[in-house]
Parts: structure tokens; C-alpha cells; sequence
């Protein structure tokens, strides 16, 4: 009708075009046109690499002693994603967020980018060619003294620490120390000492009844993927399922996994343990008095002992007494004939063999500040944050006048060095590892290096000519075929490929000095390792190195118990389950990973009883200053439910003063404030030795938390079941005949009865016009009902399926101290986590943590973990609510987000009864933005397969749709529809309990669709009638004869 | 009152607006007259090779009804660089490759029948044949300096969708889909150019024509 006579003739339609055109002038003017973008090709295609498809690479994680094997997914030469490789015997498939974190270490913006020397007081990059040089020339001209020479390693087990304590013979240094602080020396010398080996298998399966006093076998004690699959399973035999009780100051991870918590004060487990045991001189009365806890729990417990039959004490405590705890613990297992049984020392795991303790770390410090020692190598280990300040490790390194680290990141330790020679990733470069006897676990590079960096095992090779270590090589032994498929390589996406064979890599002129040696050890030589890198296991054991070992240190006076030390709270520390002892700080997934305890991120905390909190008081936040006789720590307060009310405890693992942007300046290090003091029998560095005064400072900092409420408020997220109710007939009780009140039970397959009628019946009776909703549809889209099973009882909460999340979908982290808002036009919010503190996290999955009953704070509650991610909905509220289009239902199933659509009015978050929707508050995935999320080179790690997302968007779980679609590209490219349980999502994929399971639940050959209609299947808030896609199996608890637990 | 003033100042943004459109669609069709005269350029020196009648930028171009309908105010995405015809570092002609050697797409564009990537020719490609085909001619000679530089020959792009697009190759080659439905006839193309839109329309219509799934997820995720 009207035309563009005017503005006032404009349409409406019109009108929108002109100003898209304003708006496309600016950008015009704002960007200019010439930045064309490039193609760029190889110069040579290497083999075996199609691009945009992945290869997998199989290989060994080395984040920690434990070794468990990986796979890599490779894309155009990037590593992206790592997963566990099912062929372990050690994982299984499953993998830790550590492990995923491994990717975060590789690809770390500060990582050393070539070798640096000191001048003075800087660190100045210098070639590799001069940096070799002045090691040569600093060495020989230190002579014989090069007998007092010190090298500590960071624990691990496989072939390198043989070549390196021949190199370090060739120089006349005596053998290296293999040091990690995160291991747990007392239970590893008792275990030797009562059963022959650092580390038996324990068999959770088989026990009726597990104790734990202090061991934290879900943590950090031992190896904990193998443990959690095993307890995982022990735990899903539902009615036949061991009780487990947890004894100690905290209930940490695994102590919330108890049934039954019984709180005791550090240094009393001892007594608690000779108490049950009926040995030594505590009775019940006493060990319950010295724990500050009722007779009648303890009582109880050993009643329970004595009558259950197979069981297991585990301890693990980390007090000056911690050998002493695991001893008893031994004999109590000797007594109760669970060796053999539950605790099996004949298949036992390797991994801790020949690890130093802290008491040699402490005699290389006496040694050092002696100034005997004339050089000092570090490589992985970081002695100077992992000991306390007390110890005075940076100042007896002062003293020693040549110092060399091969360690890759600036750690404190390094940072003190005067010639830094950085090593390669683990996924950069060769070796081997031996997870248990019998079998070698090997590591391959999955891409080449990011950096200018060489690995160590190279350099000493080359350093001695190349031939000389290789003279003794120890054959490994056994026979070349390991025998084991790759079960699960279908399941991973693509075909496991093999590394080029060893002699055909060509794409850098680099040596390969270690793998050369490797395979001379190899019977079989490159072609068996070439046939056993695809499933990264052979056969054989790697020998032990004929190094000396390092004379004793001489021992130290003990310092007095516990209970006798100046204070009004014990002071109770303890390594973060994800942090460790600090060696996970420096990786953005772990620092924004909210503990799967206390649900804080990027900021240390302490943890106080509520009681004694309010009674002094302090509640959540406020600033609590901890003073022991040898400093004092500040930091926001906890208040904690499941702590000994004469308790106060700290996590180890932030509190960094180096070690990158991500580590330094986040949090406290409650080490300040602890005595240097051991275990004299197993020389483990003791953590709970002093008490301490507790005062309000009288600041107040918000706690980093992602947690809402620590209470389901009878909304029945997290459900669970008694035995009782398990075994008892179904009673068909739904609910659901109330006239005119619609069912909320699904149709079958999951699917609801609203999107099958998207388009048809109830609004228009005579329509049978279902259409693309219609399973008959041409497009047969409608075929499938993608869903996700999620059993409570195995979920431990450990929360290794965010960071698996975080991984593949290239979620953000949220929480760096320059990712914060603007306060004003030119001050940010520079708090570590202030975006978390608003709400903003980022984490499509998310672990809920519920606290049952304990409402008089006492110490008999229950938790309950739920895994929360987007339901998936039949009926999802958020997208009617949507004003254009960019969510909807997928008509097989999926709650789809539409980037490019959503205008970010959050309408739809508002709407969700999950919350389970993210909003992008600023442009994370914008390089030019101050709140970017991967500074180069993290973005190397970026799925291609996944949109990065802008400022203004909502995201949420899409349940990897990208996997769903590859599944579906690989089908149609093979003529065949997709298989049963043929691929999974990366949550599903590295849950290390087998709790999430993922498919198409129209279909029932799909594991998914049979365990959608278990006895224990609920949909959280079903009565909303959202037909969720996501189904919960509630988990069961198992209440002791004493101890009544609500359901 | 306030508000009275308030919306005074819509017709002078409405001026600077229209303004701006007139602008944007006279430099709109500079850079086309500019994109179609180095198209002829290229197409001249090309001239000896190239018996077939080649549709030219300008006919794409024509082909898509008016500048108007083209102009980036179209706001859905239709701000297609349709037609887009940089000049390459190497002046590298598909009609002597696939017609007159009887190459196949696939020949060098490898993967575009088995990943979501086509391929592209790894400059080691280009050398198996020329170091013995053609050495004297001078663009030849640019490949060679490249190859014996060890350097990538940095191709411009000129078909690409936005990020959060997936468009897997080998489905729509697997698929029947011709290569020359959405790049064009490249073989007869002395220089390639974007041939066709690829605005979403375009793509779900092919979608819904060839009775495929079509809804967001299918390529949005």
C-alpha cells in the first residue's frame, strides 16, 4: 500500500530494515572489510588423519601416582578431549576431573615457552643449544661434590625413574626422591609392614560392612577411580549392599557416601581403633571420651563388627600417629579374616611403590641448609608450596648454588631455580607406566608439543651421548601380546588408531631419543609397541631402579599430642579431592569445579560446626582468623554440619604465590599455620598435630558457593528407599485418576503426551496431523526418544561429569579475578569467583548436595548427591515462553537451544523448574573480551564440534547433541541405523561409578529404555507434568540397628 | 512533555537512516561493479581456456533479482556475500583441472565424501604433479616458491557458513547432493566465486524439497 514516500509511510517491516541498516553502517565502519579469512593446507597431509574427524589416540594419565589409562581424541592435531580407555585394567573407561583436567596442563597459558636462565633476578629465555651447555659446564665443574646432588621427581612409577637414577649415576649423584605429597605415607608403610605390598587391592563388593576411619578412599586415598567403580558396584547391589560407616573429624566426600557418621576428634582415632579392636588399653569409655563422641555409637559399632561377618577397616588418617592407625586397622582385618577376603594383598596395585616420604624431603632440607648440596634438580614436584612454611624449604634452597628445574609451569619451587629446562605434557611425550603387576600401561604423544619444550627423558639421554643408559637396559619381561580388545572403541566415536609406527614419524625433525630407548627394552621392538599402542597395554613389568636408596634422615623430636597442644578447636587440614595438595590449581575446571563437600569454588575455606559458629557469632562468610603456635589463617568461615564441633578444617590445594594466573593470589594455605611435624614411623608429613584459637576478624567475604540450599525442602529431588520399602510388592498408586486431572506418567518410551500432540489432537480433535512429532512422519524424526537414566546409588558426588561437561561442550569458566564485572566505568569486581557469587556459573550439569535429617546438628544425617542437568522435558516449560522460537522440542527428544535465535531475554530461565539454564552475562567466548575464558593456548582445546557461545546467549545441556549427530553421520555412512548403547554422552562416558546412563528409551534394546522402568525410576517435579527425559533411580540407604535415618 | 521530546527525535533518526541505507546500498553495488570487473579480468586471462559459456559475477548476481532484495538490511542473514570472487595468491583455474585433465572433485578436495571437512589439497598434492606439469608457467612457479619456502599457500575462503552452523560435506555428498548444487559449476569457473547464497532459506528449502530433516537441531547445535 504505502511505499517508501516517507517516514511516516514506512511499514513496520520496513521500518526494522532501516534500522538493521544503521546498524550494519556502524559495523561496516567498525570492522573493516579487508580482513578476508585464509584456507591455509599442509604441506604434506600426514597419514591417517581426515580432517574434521577425530583419531584416538590410547595413552596414560599421569596427574596422579595412580596411572590409569586414557584416550585421547585428536582433532587436525589438537588433543580435545580425554576419556578413559576401557581396556584398563586399573579405570576401565572411567576417568577423575583431575584426569580430564590433564588437557588444562597441556594447554596452560603459563607454561614455560622455552628454557629460561637466571641473571640476576630475572628469568630471560635462552636456547635450548646454551641451556644444555651451562648444565654441562655447572655439573662439571661441581665435581665430586656432586655426591650431596639432590633430585626429586614427582611420584611415578614406569621406566623413567630407571633411566634417571643411571643418568644421575653417570654423574655420581646418589638416586632420585619420588616424591607427592598427596599420597597417604602412614597407610602405605602399614600396608607394607602388615601385608607386603604398598597398596592391596580392596574389594568393596565383598564386604558386608566397611569402616573407615579417616580413609577417604572417594578423595584421595589410594587410587581413587579403581576404588569408586568398585564401591559404585558394591553399593548398587541395593539390598545386599555393604553399610558403611565413616569415623573421623569431617566427613569429607566419601565420609557423606557413609550411612552412618561417627565424629570423632583428630588424634582420637587410635583409641577408637584399639577400642574395637579389644587390643592395647583403650575401652569403649575412653576412646569415646577421648573423641569426644557417645559411648553407645562406638558401642555399636563394635557390636556391628563383630556380627557382620566380611567387612573391612580402612584408615587413613594423616595425624603424627597415621602408621600406627593403619596398623591397628591391619590387624583388625587380620583378626576379623577380612585379608583375602575383602582386602586383597595378592592382587595389589603398583603405582605407590618406591615413593619417598616427607622425611627425606626434610633430611634433603637439613642437607641443603647445611650448604653441602652444590645442585638441586626438581621436575613435576613442587616441595616448596607442598611442605609448610615452617620446614623452611625456599630458604635452605637459597643456600644450594645450582638449581635446575624440568618442571613446565612456574611453581613456587621452579620460580626459585637458575635454570629452568621445561619438560613435555604427558600427552606430548613417550613412556610407560605400571598400574599393577604384570601389566605396562604405555604413553604416547597424542599431538606435537605446544610449546618449546623437550622432554626430560631425552635430555638425559642425550646429555650421556644416547647410548650410555641404554648399555643396561631392563628387558621387560612377560610375553608381547597383551590379549585385550578395546571393547569400548565403538563407544568412543571412532576406531582407535595406532601412533604412526615409531621410525615413520616425519612431521618434525625432532629426536626420539626415549622411545628409541623404549622400544629397545621392548621384546618384539617397534612392532610390538607399534600392535600394543592400540589399546596402550603390554604385558611385562617395568624393573626397579639398583639406585641407592638415600641414607635415613636423622629422626626429629616428636612434637606432643594433639590433645595436649594450646588451642580451643583442633585444627584439622586435609588435600582437596580436586585440588589435591595443590597441583590442580593452575587449571581453570578445577579452581571454577565446586567442591563436591562444601559446593565452593576458586576460595578456601573453613569449616566450623554450626553450634560453636553461632555461639562465637559466626555464620557463613564472616572472617575467621585460625592461630596455632606457628602462624595464623584467615578466611571466610563454613559453617559445616558434618564437623566434629571441636573441629575447625581447612582444604589444602589454593593459596598459591605463583604457579600462573589461575593459582596465584586465590586463597589461602593453611600450611602457614601448621607445625612442621611427621609420622616417625612411616615419615608422612602429619597435618592434624596442633589445636588452635579461632576469632571473628570481623570482615565478611561472600562464600564462592553454587549450592541454593543445603535442603530439599520436601521437594524430593534426591529420593531414596529403605530396603524395606525396595522389597515390598509394587502397589500401583500412582495417583492419577483424579477426574479431569491429566496424567503425569509418561507415555511409553518416555514420551509425553503433549509432544506427541504437538501439532494435533487436543487443539484440534479431528486432526490427526501430528506432524514432524509423528513417529510415522516421512522424516522419521520422531523414531527416537534420546534419554538419560542417573542412579543415586551409585553417584558418589564427585562430580567428575562436570568437568567432563566442561570439556566437551567448551563451557566457559566463569570465576578468574578478571572475569568479575564492572563496578564502575573503570573499577571490576576483581574477586576471585565474584561472577559465582551472582550466580552466573556456567555448568550445564551440576552436582546437588542435599543434607537429610540432622536437624538438631548432631552428627547423624544423611546426604544425597543428584547430578542436575536439563530434563530434557516433554512438556518444557521454558519454551512456550520463549518470544523467538530459540528453544523448542526436537522430535527425537531433545529441549534444543537455538543460539543464533535467542535474543537473551531469559524468559526461559525464569521458567525452568531445574535452573538448569545459563546465561552468557559476558562475552566468555569472545577473544576480544576482558572476560574471556580461554586465553591461548586453552582454546586450542575448544570442540569444533560444538558453537562456541557469545555474550547475550542462554546455553544449557544439550546432551551432546554433537555425539547424537556424529552417531547418526557415522550410521547412515555405514548403511545401518544406530546401534544399542553405541556411543554416550562425556558425562555418561566418564562417570567412575557407572551411574549416568544415555540412549534412545523409545527403543528398548537401549540399556536406557530397560532401566527407565526400574523399581526405583522417579522423574524429578513429574507432578509438574513436564515428562522429563531424565530418570532418576532412587538410591537406597541402609540405616544401622542404632541408628534410625528418615527416608 | 518529556516524552514529547523524546519521540521528536524520531524522524531525524529516521533521516540519518535512510541516509545510511542509500549509502550502504551505493557502496553495496560499488564493491559488486568492482567484484564483477576483476571476475572479468580473471576470465580474460583465462580466455584461450575456456571454450564453454561461463555465467560471469554479474549474471549471479542478476540472477538474484535486485539489489534491494540482496542489501545487508535484510535482516534474517540475507546479507549473503553471494557472489564474493577474491582474487586467489594463485591464480589456480578448476576448468583446466577438471575438464581438461579429467580430475575429480575428490581428487583433492579428499574428505568431502567422508568428514564433515571437504579437504583441502596439501601443498605436496599440488607438486606430484607439477613438478614435472607446466613448470614454466609463472603461477606454477608461485606454487613452486611456496613449496621449496616449506610455506602453506594461504587460499582466501570464500564458502563459509557462521560458526554456530554444522554442515557435515559427506551426508550431502553421500546424499546425492552434487557438489556443483551449492558451490556451482566450478569446473567451468576460471575463478571461483560464491555461487550460491547459503542463507538458511536457501538451505532449508533444499532440505524440505528433498524431504530431509529440517528442524533447528539438525544443523544448529
Amino acid at each position: 500500500m504505502s511505499t517508501t514516500s516517507g517516514s511516516s509511510g514506512l511499514k513496520r517491516r520496513e521500518f526494522l530494515k532501516v534500522l538493521g541498516a544503521t546498524g550494519a553502517a556502524a559495523g561496516t565502519v567498525g570492522c573493516s572489510s579487508d580482513s578476508v579469512e585464509r584456507l591455509i593446507p599442509y604441506l604434506n597431509h600426514p597419514d591417517q588423519t581426515v580432517p574434521g574427524v577425530s583419531n584416538y589416540y590410547a595413552t596414560t594419565c599421569r596427574e596422579c601416582a595412580a596411572g590409569c589409562g586414557v584416550i585421547a581424541e585428536v582433532r587436525d592435531g589438537r588433543a580435545i578431549k580425554l576419556e578413559g580407555n576401557p581396556a584398563h585394567p586399573l579405570n576401565q573407561g572411567a576417568i577423575c576431573s583431575k584426569g580430564q583436567a590433564a588437557l588444562q596442563g597441556l594447554y596452560n597459558p603459563d607454561r614455560f615457552r622455552g628454557p629460561m636462565m637466571r641473571e640476576g633476578e630475572r628469568l630471560v629465555p635462552i636456547t635450548w643449544d646454551r641451556a644444555l651447555q651451562e648444565l654441562n659446564t655447572r655439573l662439571d665443574q661441581a665435581g665430586p661434590a656432586l655426591a650431596n646432588g639432590v633430585f626429586i621427581n614427582q611420584h611415578e612409577s614406569g621406566s623413567f625413574p630407571v633411566v634417571l637414577d643411571q643418568w644421575l649415576a653417570t654423574r655420581g649423584i646418589p638416586g632420585h626422591l619420588s616424591y607427592d605429597a598427596d599420597l597417604n605415607l602412614g597407610t602405605i608403610a602399614a600396608h607394607r609392614q602388615a601385608y607386603g605390598v604398598a597398596w592391596p587391592t580392596i574389594d568393596f563388593t565383598q564386604a558386608r560392612l566397611i569402616v573407615s576411619v579417616g580413609a577417604d578412599f572417594l578423595d584421595d586415598w589410594g587410587a581413587a577411580v579403581p576404588q569408586q567403580l568398585n564401591f559404585a558396584d558394591a553399593r548398587a547391589q541395593l539390598q545386599n549392599a555393604p553399610r558403611f560407616v565413616y569415623v573421623g573429624p569431617r566427613r569429607s566426600l566419601t565420609g557423606l557416601n557413609a550411612d552412618q557418621w561417627i565424629p570423632c576428634r583428630p588424634g582420637s582415632e587410635l583409641a577408637i581403633m584399639q577400642a574395637l579392636g579389644g587390643t592395647g588399653t583403650a575401652s569403649i569409655a575412653q576412646a569415646a571420651e577421648a573423641a569426644g563422641v557417645e559411648p553407645t555409637l562406638l558401642q555399636g559399632l563394635a557390636d556391628e563388627l563383630r556380627g557382620a561377618g566380611r567387612s573391612m577397616i580402612l584408615a587413613g588418617t594423616r595425624g603424627a600417629d597415621a602408621m600406627e592407625v593403619a596398623l591397628a586397622a591391619a590387624a583388625l582385618n587380620q583378626a576379623l579374616g577380612n585379608v583375602g577376603v575383602t582386602i586383597l594383598p595378592g592382587s595389589p596395585a603398583t603405582a605407590f611403590e618406591r615413593a619417598a616420604s616427607y622425611a627425606d624431603v626434610r633430611g634433603v632440607v637439613e642437607q641443603m641448609a647445611s650448604g653441602q648440596v652444590p645442585v638441586f634438580f626438581v621436575r613435576g614436584a613442587n616441595p616448596a608450596f607442598t611442605t609448610p612454611p615452617a620446614l623452611g624449604f625456599a630458604a635452605a634452597m637459597a643456600r644450594v648454588p645450582f638449581k635446575v628445574s624440568f618442571s613446565s609451569y612456574p611453581d613456587e619451587t621452579t620460580l626459585l631455580c637458575d635454570l629452568i629446562l621445561p619438560d613435555h605434557h604427558a600427552l606430548e611425550s613417550w613412556g610407560d607406566a605400571q598400574p599393577v603387576p604384570g601389566l605396562i600401561g604405555l604413553q604416547q604423544p597424542t599431538m606435537d608439543p605446544v610449546f618449546n619444550t623437550r622432554p626430560t627423558a631425552d635430555l638425559l639421554l642425550l646429555l650421556t651421548g644416547g647410548g650410555a643408559l641404554s648399555a643396561a637396559p631392563l628387558a621387560i619381561s612377560g610375553a608381547t601380546s597383551p590379549g585385550v580388545e578395546v571393547p569400548g572403541a565403538a563407544a568412543l566415536g571412532s576406531q582407535v588408531v595406532p601412533a604412526p609406527a615409531p621410525g615413520a614419524v616425519t612431521t618434525t625433525p625432532r629426536e626420539h631419543l626415549y622411545r628409541d630407548w623404549l622400544i629397545g627394552r621392548i621384546p618384539g621392538g617397534a612392532a610390538a609397541l607399534t600392535s600394543a599402542l592400540q589399546t596402550g597395554l603390554i604385558a611385562g613389568n617395568v624393573g626397579q631402579s639398583a639406585a641407592a636408596v638415600r641414607p635415613a634422615p636423622a629422626p626429629v623430636a616428636a612434637l606432643p599430642a594433639i590433645a595436649q597442644t594450646e588451642g580451643d578447636f583442633f585444627f584439622h587440614i586435609y588435600p582437596s579431592p580436586l585440588l589435591g595438595t595443590g597441583s590442580g590449581a593452575n587449571k581453570p575446571w578445577l579452581q571454577e569445579l565446586a567442591d563436591p563437600v562444601s559446593k565452593i569454588a576458586w576460595q578456601t575455606w573453613i569449616e566450623i560446626h554450626p553450634t560453636r559458629a553461632w555461639d562465637m557469632g559466626i555464620d557463613n562468610g564472616d572472617l575467621v582468623t585460625i592461630t596455632t603456635g606457628t602462624g595464623s589463617v584467615t578466611a571466610p568461615a563454613y559453617l559445616y554440619l558434618g564437623i566434629h564441633p571441636d573441629t575447625v578444617a581447612m582444604p589444602l590445594g589454593r593459596g598459591h604465590t605463583a604457579y600462573g594466573r589461575y593459582a596465584a593470589g586465590i586463597g589461602v594455605n593453611p600450611l602457614i599455620a601448621v607445625p612442621a611435624a611427621e609420622d616417625a614411623q612411616s615419615g608422612g608429613l602429619a597435618y592434624s598435630v596442633t589445636k588452635c584459637r579461632v576469632t571473628k576478624t570481623g570482615g565478611f567475604d561472600d562464600l564462592v558457593t553454587t549450592e541454593g540450599s543445603a535442603r530439599q525442602h520436601g521437594r524430593g529431588i534426591a529420593q531414596a528407599m529403605t530396603v524395606a520399602e525396595l522389597m515390598a510388592p509394587v502397589t500401583d498408586d500412582h495417583g492419577h485418576d483424579i477426574p479431569g486431572v491429566p496424567s503425569y506418567e509418561p507415555l511409553p518410551g518416555l514420551r509425553s503426551p503433549v509432544a506427541a500432540d504437538a501439532q494435533g489432537e487436543l487443539a484440534d480433535p479431528d486432526s490427526k496431523d501430528k506432524g514432524m512429532y509423528d513417529p510415522q512422519h516421512w522424516s522419521k524424526m520422531a523414531s527416537r526418544r534420546w534419554a538419560m537414566t542417573i542412579d543415586l546409588a551409585r553417584c558418589t558426588g564427585c562430580s567428575a561429569c562436570v568437568t567432563a561437561c566442561y570439556a566437551e561442550n567448551n563451557i566457559p569458566t566463569v570465576g578468574a579475578p578478571w572475569q568479575g564485572r564492572a563496578t564502575s566505568p573503570l573499577t571490576w569486581d576483581e574477586r576471585p569467583g565474584a561472577n559465582i557469587v551472582k550466580g552466573r556459573e556456567m555448568t550445564w550439569i551440576r552436582i546437588e548436595r542435599y543434607f537429610e535429617g540432622g536437624e538438631d546438628y548432631g552428627s547423624n544425617f544423611d546426604t544425597r548427591f543428584a547430578p542436575m542437568l536439563c530434563q530434557h522435558c516433554g512438556n518444557a516449560p521454558c519454551e512456550p515462553v520463549c518470544p523467538v522460537y530459540a528453544t523448542y522440542h526436537s522430535p527425537d527428544g531433545l529441549n534444543v537451544q537455538v543460539y543464533n535465535r535467542c535474543v537473551g531475554t531469559r524468559y526461559c530461565s525464569n521458567n525452568c523448574p531445574y535452573k538448569v539454564r545459563y546465561f552468557n552475562w559476558f562475552g566468555y567466548g569472545e577473544p576480544n573480551r576482558r572476560q574471556y575464558a580461554f586465553p591461548e593456548p586453552l582454546n586450542w582445546q575448544l570442540n569444533p564440534d560444538v558453537t562456541v557461545r557469545g555474550k547475550g546467549v542462554m546455553e544449557k545441556c544439550t546432551f551432546c547433541v554433537q555425539r547424537i549427530r556424529e552417531a547418526e553421520h557415522r550410521a547412515v555412512a555405514e548403511g545401518r541405523l544406530v546401534e544399542a548403547d553405541e556411543f554416550t554422552t562425556a558425562c555418561a562416558q566418564a562417570c567412575p561409578s557407572r551411574a549416568i546412563v544415555f540412549g534412545d528409551a523409545a527403543d528398548a534394546t537401549w540399556s536406557v529404555a530397560q532401566l527407565a522402568t526400574d523399581r526405583r525410576a522417579y522423574h524429578v517435579f513429574g507432578d509438574l507434568s513436564t515428562y522429563t527425559a531424565v530418570v532418576y533411580l532412587k538410591s537406597i540407604i541402609h540405616p544401622g540397628p542404632a541408628t534410625p535415618v528418615q527416608a | 512533555m518529556t516524552r514529547r521530546r523524546k519521540w521528536a527525535a524520531v524522524p531525524g533518526l529516521a533521516v540519518i537512516a535512510v541516509i545510511a541505507t542509500l549509502l550502504s546500498a551505493y557502496s553495496g553495488a560499488q564493491t559488486a561493479q568492482q567484484a564483477g570487473a576483476a571476475q572479468q579480468a580473471g576470465a580474460a586471462q583465462q580466455a584461450g581456456a575456456a571454450p564453454a559459456p561461463l555465467p560471469t559475477v554479474d549474471e549471479v548476481r542478476a540472477s538474484i533479482d535486485t539489489v534491494a532484495e540482496r542489501g545487508p538490511w535484510a535482516y534474517s542473514g540475507a546479507s549473503s556475500p553471494q557472489g564474493y570472487a577474491p582474487e586467489q595468491p594463485i591464480n589456480f583455474p578448476h576448468p583446466v583441472h577438471v575438464q581438461g585433465a579429467g580430475m575429480n572433485c575428490l581428487y583433492c578436495h579428499f574428505s568431502a565424501n567422508k568428514a564433515p571437512d571437504p579437504g583441502l589439497p596439501a601443498v605436496a598434492t599440488c607438486m606430484g604433479c607439477h613438478s614435472i606439469v607446466a613448470t614454466g608457467s609463472p603461477e606454477i612457479q608461485k606454487l613452486t616458491q611456496y613449496w621449496s619456502d616449506s610455506l602453506p599457500i594461504p587460499w582466501v575462503r570464500i564458502h563459509k557458513v557462521p560458526d554456530y552452523v554444522q554442515f557435515p560435506h559427506q551426508r550431502h555428498v553421500n546424499g546425492g547432493v552434487s557438489c556443483q548444487t551449492c558451490h556451482g559449476e566450478v569446473q567451468e569457473m576460471p575463478r571461483v566465486f560464491q555461487y550460491a547464497s547459503l542463507n538458511m532459506g536457501w538451505c532449508v528449502n533444499c532440505h524440505v524439497e528433498r524431504q530431509v530433516r529440517y528442524d533447528c537441531s539438525t544443523c544448529h547445535y
